[in-house]
């Protein structure tokens, strides 16, 4: 892409400036929509730099413009003078890779996950996510059933203590008017897949814990939990193990432990019948689900997130196939 | 010739064979006669008219099953009927009545998928979609023994889909609803579809789910809810309490005229435990305490809204240690157990993060209308058990009902209202300095 970008930006060629205009317009246009905040931070840089540029840059510009005129060709001229230096940013993208790679091999080293191995082996808790800053919000993305055309309306930000996340929203169950859906209405926020060097995808390893701890602050309503572990299967990515969460309601903080015993097995949002354990050791993320068919606001709040190992669980799995349902279908 | 005439015949035989039958009794197709060509041909028309009407007459005779339209304007089959069978009563007797009129009209029971569609969208309309009755009602219109399969082949191939279908939805809308079929379902279902169906396979299904979730909620709601909202008030403010020694008191009863939208004397509910009436009385008169509100809370569908009576956070040279238990304090055992003795460093079972910190709370309350008045009854009337609180001064930190929820409705400019809205609740509080004074007086005197 650099490349393309130099040969593009050489003003060696003037004959070829309605080419460069053109390109610009087609080639980098959809870059320039998925670009990260680095790139566009070069381009200002770039802009005021030219700003204060010599002569020599004004009057290439007016060259332009009049070959742009005579031409009279029906493109929206893109930002005139732009320079983007691909170079900076892909440099510094691949440097960041690069290191977080570097640590990932000297973390295994030192020991699982990065740490020694007798930490790993005496833990008992283990905070997996904590709402103390906009930082911390970044790990969680929020979806509605606006991706399916209905009106709920859910936010993420962080409360006005400063201390803890606050998930509020609104919720309505009209159905989209595709006459094909039969129900909507659905807020729910989910933690994004962790990720290695070069965007590989990690996962987390929770076998040596057996409950989930969530500190939370609700209004009442029931919220469903939702933990997806990594596969590398297509077809499974519609696979979640889910439990329910209640909330109190009122002005305290709650304590939820949910063993990951309970949790059950659904596809596509439908319990199935052929019930299969968590696996613990590849967490990919976790979620939060209203669906609870009341029209409304809700809101709630979350202090952390964390697992731990409770001595007095020694449940496995809480479902059994049924022998009934097996011998009907 | 003969391969004209041939030709005819194959077109006759695709036409099908009643054209043969009817359309020509005087001739016979096979008349070797130079005629027999435009005879033929004039007689086409005929054979088609007849067939297409045969074609009409048939599907008059066998109801053709519709699909579950979605849109809920258009106007289903079976709807006047409905209305008229049910008698006006948006209740239980009348949908009853209409499930049971169209049991009761036809033998045949022509059209019942439609009707069981349309009776279970008309469900919720009429408040019966929690009553397990209703729904064996429902079920029992379906024809008994009929889609029942009889061999091994029909049991494979789905027999009499679109009835399968209904039943299943039927059960689908149960378990939307949260209720749990019981034997009779299974004998209704045993009788209309048989062992080994679909519907069978979902109540299996339902009957293993149900029970495994019933109880689970820790904070049960009853159902339904209770009507009078000072019982409905009790009720949330003992769920948000959290303190089974915290006392309900009424603090305003309403006027039974009163119940309607704007009351002149709502209901004041408020709670109070005895820790936070001691905490109260510990608190530094130097420092306001604030009510704040309204917050919602949710019992199942039905909004309630509570407001606190709080204090801010102390600053840390403020904050009173604990005061330490002097060993004089007990003479026969000790105070403090030093418990670290059996512990190694496998025994951490505290979590790694920084408390949340925020002000204490003294009291809360669900009130008919959410205006300072309103509160400072309340505060008045906790002033009578809580003598310390005439000395406090109370700042009212009031929002809109719904709060910042409301304000989500307007994304675009946020955060220009959130600072709108702050601008407003000082100025209320400066406003409202003297009128705790008044309370203050009134309280005092």
């Amino acid at each position: 892409m650099a490349l393309l970008h130099k040969l593009l930006n050489g003003t060696n060629f003037p004959k070829l400036c309605r080419v460069q205009d053109a390109a610009r317009c087609f080639l980098l246009g959809p870059v320039f929509a998925g670009c990260p905040s680095r790139l566009y931070s070069s381009i200002k840089k770039t802009e005021a730099a030219s700003g204060r540029s010599s002569p020599e840059g004004k009057t290439q510009s007016s060259l332009e413009k009049h070959t742009k005129g005579e031409v009279g060709l029906d493109l929206i001229s893109p930002m005139e003078k732009v320079e983007i230096i691909f170079d900076k940013a892909i440099k510094a993208e691949i440097k960041d890779h690069f290191k977080l790679l570097a640590k990932e091999l000297v973390d295994c080293w030192r020991g699982p996950e990065g740490r020694p191995l007798y930490e790993g082996l005496l833990e008992n808790t283990r905070v997996m996510w904590q709402f103390r800053s906009d930082e911390d919000l970044d790990k969680w993305l929020v979806t509605s059933d606006r991706t399916i055309g209905g009106k709920s309306k859910a936010f993420l930000k962080m409360a006005s203590n400063n201390q803890s996340a606050l998930f509020y929203g609104i919720l309505n169950t009209e159905l989209p008017r595709d006459g094909v859906t039969q129900q909507s209405g659905y807020c729910a926020m989910t933690s994004r897949i962790p990720r290695g060097a070069f965007e590989r995808k990690k996962y987390y390893d929770w076998s040596s814990f057996n409950t989930l701890y969530l500190r939370v602050r609700g209004d009442g309503r029931p919220w469903m939990v939702n933990i997806k572990t990594d596969t590398d299967l297509i077809q499974k990515n519609q696979h979640l193990h889910s439990y329910f969460m209640f909330t109190r309601g009122g002005p305290y903080w709650q304590e939820v432990k949910i063993p990951f015993s309970k949790f059950f097995f659904s596809s596509k949002g439908r319990i199935q019948d052929n019930q299969q354990q968590l696996l613990k050791d590849r967490i990919s993320s976790i979620g939060f689900t209203l669906a609870d068919k009341v029209n409304g606001p809700f809101y709630l709040e979350l202090d952390f997130i964390g697992v731990f190992h409770d001595p007095t669980h020694t449940e496995e799995f809480a479902y059994e196939n049924s022998k009934k349902i097996f011998g009907n279908r | 010739m003969n391969c004209i005439r041939r030709a005819i015949l194959a077109l006759d035989y695709s036409m099908g064979h009643h054209f043969l039958s009817r359309a020509a009794p005087g001739h016979s197709p096979w008349q070797p006669e130079g005629s027999c060509l435009l005879q033929g041909r004039s007689q086409f028309p005929r054979g088609f008219h007849s067939s297409a009407a045969r074609l009409t007459s048939d599907s008059e005779q066998v109801p053709m099953v519709k699909p579950p339209t979605v849109s809920m304007k258009a106007l289903e089959p079976y709807e006047d009927f409905f209305e008229q069978a049910s008698g006006g009563q948006r209740d239980k007797t009348g949908f009853s009545r209409a499930v049971k009129a169209f049991a009761q009209r036809d033998m045949r029971k022509r059209g019942h998928v439609d009707f069981i569609y349309l009776a279970l969208r008309k469900m919720p309309e009429y408040g019966v979609q929690h009553d397990l009755a209703i729904y064996n009602l429902l079920l029992d219109i379906f024809p008994k023994e009929v889609f029942v399969p009889r061999n091994m082949l029909q049991q494979i191939f789905n027999h009499y889909p679109r009835q399968q279908e209904c039943g299943v939805k039927v059960l689908d809308q149960m378990e939307n609803y949260g209720v749990m079929p019981n034997k009779e379902t299974e004998f209704l279902l045993l009788q209309i579809f048989g062992r080994k169906s679909h519907p069978m396979l979902k109540y299996l299904r339902l009957i293993y789910w149900l029970p495994r979730f019933k109880n689970i909620n820790p904070f049960p709601v009853p159902r339904p809810l209770p009507k009078d909202p000072i019982d409905l008030a009790r009720h949330g403010l003992e769920r948000i309490a959290a303190d089974l020694s915290a006392r309900v008191t009424v603090y305003q009863m309403p006027r039974p005229e009163d119940l309607g939208a704007n009351p002149s004397q709502p209901h004041i509910v408020g709670i109070q435990s005895p820790d936070q009436q001691a905490a109260l009385a510990q608190h530094n008169p130097a420092r306001p305490v604030f009510v704040e509100g309204p917050f919602p809370l949710w019992l199942r569908d039905q909004c309630l809204y509570y407001h606190v009576l709080r204090a801010d956070l102390l600053p840390p040279e403020e904050r009173q240690e604990d005061k330490e238990i002097g060993p004089e304090r007990n003479f026969y055992y000790p105070m403090q157990l030093d418990s670290d003795l059996d512990q190694g460093p496998w025994d951490d079972y505290e979590f790694d993060v920084d408390e949340v910190e925020e002000g204490p709370v003294f009291a809360m309350c669900m009130a008919g209308a959410h205006d300072q008045a309103t509160l400072a009854k309340w505060i008045q009337g906790l002033q009578i058990t809580n003598p310390a609180l005439a000395n406090i001064p109370v700042v009212f930190r009031l929002g809109a009902v719904g709060g910042e929820l409301q304000l989500s409705e307007h994304q675009e400019g946020q955060g220009q209202h959130t600072r709108e809205q702050e601008e407003q609740v000082s100025l209320k509080e400066e406003e409202k300095e003297p009128s705790q004074t008044q309370i203050q007086h009134q309280g005092q005197s």
